[in-house]
């Protein structure tokens, strides 16, 4: 997935809390407070969906946020993409299997492509809560001002 | 507008700078300098695949099924850690008995790749030297007998067999058959 080119720009992030504990949420607005100060890179939250680049997703998805944040990233204009904050959006966390939530961004960008919505970038960002700093670190990655660090690691072992 | 006013507001601006001098700047350089990072911070799991013997103990242990112990079609059992749902409470370095599973500082772990977020240990499996069934880990056979000699002459026969074989221990004692 090859990085798309608006994203060096400053990035205006939609926040949608789909049902989440509020602790991302609160880290949210520690990376906006003037000692992680965020809006250096150019970040902004936006009150409405039409004016933003990024939806920022924190929690699980519950089903009753579902249609909401189907509606709201439908209505983003298009080059957009999706930042799944927290370790609850990445992959479910302890609600992964449970039966009111669909189980974090994969799942919803299985339901995205059942409806045909499509979107340019979707990027993770673990952590119960996100530390600050992973955050502003997950913006300087979006922008392509720090190398991605991650790498997957598969083994195998035998005797 | 006066030009006394003018000064006036002139001056309540300098004001304002001396009391943000005298504070200093705040914001932290981060991307660019190193993060505070405190020696108990919790990060992301390292699992070295040298000592890891498959055996679920941190899958038994995780709350949110980080770990998962997941048997492909080949037989092979591999542990998989995905990161993006861990919690980083690290119960699983508490468990696990071989000490395979370290700790890190590690929390720079944005992607936009969720393959990313993958850590595979694929074990080799035993095999049953009577009936061929796959079962366990060699590495968890080998485990086992450094703790308890007594097992090894049994240690690769998997559950079905070692159960008939106690059955037949029983009916030769009673000679013959028994039930």
């Amino acid at each position: 997935m090859g990085k798309p080119k608006f994203l060096g720009k400053s990035i205006w992030v939609f926040h949608l809390n789909t049902g989440s504990c509020n602790g991302c949420d609160i880290e949210v607005l520690d990376v906006l407070t003037p000692y992680h100060d965020a809006e250096r890179f150019g970040v902004k939250l936006v009150v409405s969906p039409r004016h933003a680049d990024a939806a920022l997703l924190t929690g699980p998805i519950t089903l009753e946020s579902l249609p909401k944040v189907l509606r709201a990233i439908e209505a983003m204009p298009r080059p957009r993409i999706i930042i799944a904050l927290g370790s609850c959006a990445c992959g479910g966390n302890i609600w992964h299997s449970s039966y009111s939530v669909i189980g974090g961004v994969p799942e919803l960008l299985k339901i995205l492509k059942e409806r045909g919505i499509e979107v340019d970038g979707v990027y993770y960002v673990p952590g119960c809560p996100v530390r600050p700093e992973s955050i502003v670190y997950a913006v300087g990655l979006i922008k392509g001002l720090v190398p991605k660090k991650i790498k997957p690691k598969v083994k195998k072992v035998g005797r | 507008m006066s030009l006394k006013d003018m000064r006036r507001s002139r001056l309540g601006f300098l004001r304002a700078l001396v009391i943000a001098g005298r504070s200093g700047r705040v914001t932290r350089r981060y991307p660019y300098e190193e993060p505070l990072v405190t020696s108990d911070f919790r990060g992301k799991i390292d699992i070295d695949e040298t000592k890891c013997i498959g055996c679920g103990a941190c899958v038994n242990a995780c709350p949110p099924n980080a770990l998962e112990l997941i048997n492909t079609r080949d037989g092979y059992i591999s542990l998989r850690y995905f990161v993006g749902r861990c919690i980083f409470c690290w119960r699983c370095i508490d468990v696990c008995p071989t000490g395979a599973i370290k700790g890190t500082r590690e929390f720079e772990l944005a992607t936009d790749d969720i393959s990313d977020l993958y850590d595979i240990i694929v074990h080799e499996p035993n095999r049953c030297r009577e009936c061929g069934k796959l079962f366990s880990t060699k590495r968890m056979g080998d485990y086992v007998v450094t703790k308890s000699p007594l097992v090894e002459n049994y240690v690769d026969l998997d559950p079905d067999c070692r159960r008939n074989r106690f059955l037949k221990a029983i009916e030769n004692r009673f000679g013959g058959r028994v039930g």
